[in-house]
């Protein structure tokens, strides 16, 4: 046995047939307005069915793309072992992949630093880190006729203050 | 991760302190009166002279030398002074300071209390000074500095 309410929704759905429609008609107080009430009804159905339409995905793939990858990672955290199993189960903030390539870049970055600020450094001339003579002389008194020259061997790097004319000594002023 | 943050930060340190150890480094200044001269048995040259043997021999004709005053000295300001005697001879330097190129010398040498050559030279920190003093015997004195 359907109550009112059941026959009304029926009614309005347009469900109700035969007997059982002129029952429920004859049934109403006001026919007229329930009528109206039913065409209300309807237009409201047709409205709410043209907004709430689903809306077409634009980019579909892509987003089953990203829910398939975060279905992924929520599957590998909960298969991972848990934290009391080990410090393996800590992400790593610096994995060793990274480091390396991190260690590797600053290195080449240092060298490449060296390398030009060694070249503005060396010098263009090699001969300013000779040992120079600026000036010699000999007392005229132990070596009046004595003669001076400077060598400079760039291949050994060694600088030479050749004397000549000194007075010889005798072996005895070789003793330590 | 700690262990090698720890060992990166180690690294990076040490590099840091080593340049900076090695800039501060004091350098030292070998400073000999050599007697050169020729025998049948030369004695081993002296370590100080070892990188110098070849172009010792090859400049002064001399198959021995002899180291009879030295000294060594650490300068620390490049403005320092020191003496290497022998009995009769020394040699008096008078470092007046330091550049990039090397350090800014006064040397006398003294025969006694003479002062037989005087000279003002800039020694190179990788360019050995060797000056021929007068015969000695059958020798030759060369006074010979180093920066080491």
């Amino acid at each position: 046995m359907k109550t009112f309410e059941e026959k009304w929704t029926a009614w309005l759905d347009g469900e109700l047939r035969g007997d059982e429609l002129a029952e429920f008609e004859a049934s109403l107080p006001d026919k007229a307005a329930a009528e109206a009430e039913k065409r209300d009804a309807h237009k409201l159905g047709a409205f709410l069915k043209e907004q709430l339409q689903d809306r077409a995905m634009g980019n579909e793939d892509f987003f089953h793309h990203q829910l398939r990858g975060r279905i992924a990672a929520d599957a590998r955290a909960a298969n991972a072992p848990s934290a009391s199993d080990g410090a393996g189960a800590k992400p790593a903030l610096w994995p060793l992949g990274r480091l390396v390539w991190v260690g590797a870049t600053s290195l080449a970055i240092f060298l490449v630093c060296t390398f030009f600020v060694l070249r503005e450094k060396s010098p263009t001339d090699q001969s300013q880190y000779l040992t120079h003579i600026l000036n010699a002389r000999v007392d005229p008194e132990l070596g009046p006729n004595a003669t001076i020259s400077m060598f400079e061997s760039k291949e050994d790097k060694v600088t030479v203050l050749w004397t000549e004319g000194l007075q010889s000594l005798p072996s005895e002023y070789a003793t330590k | 991760m700690h262990r090698r943050s720890s060992l990166l930060l180690s690294l990076i340190l040490a590099l840091m302190l080593g340049d900076v150890a090695s800039a501060a480094a004091a350098q030292m200044v070998w400073s000999g009166l050599v007697i050169a001269n020729n025998v049948a048995q030369p004695d081993e040259i002296p370590p100080e002279l070892n990188r110098l043997e070849g172009t010792l021999k090859a400049w002064f004709g001399y198959n021995q030398f002899k180291v009879i005053g030295q000294s060594r000295k650490t300068l620390v300001t490049g403005s320092e002074d020191w003496l290497a005697a022998s009995k009769y001879f020394s040699l008096h330097v008078d470092s007046k300071g330091e550049t990039e190129a090397g350090y800014l010398l006064n040397l006398k040498l003294f025969q006694e209390k003479s002062v037989l050559l005087e000279t003002e030279a800039r020694l190179g920190k990788a360019s050995p000074l060797v000056i021929k003093g007068p015969q000695v015997g059958d020798g030759q004195l060369l006074l010979v500095l180093v920066v080491q």
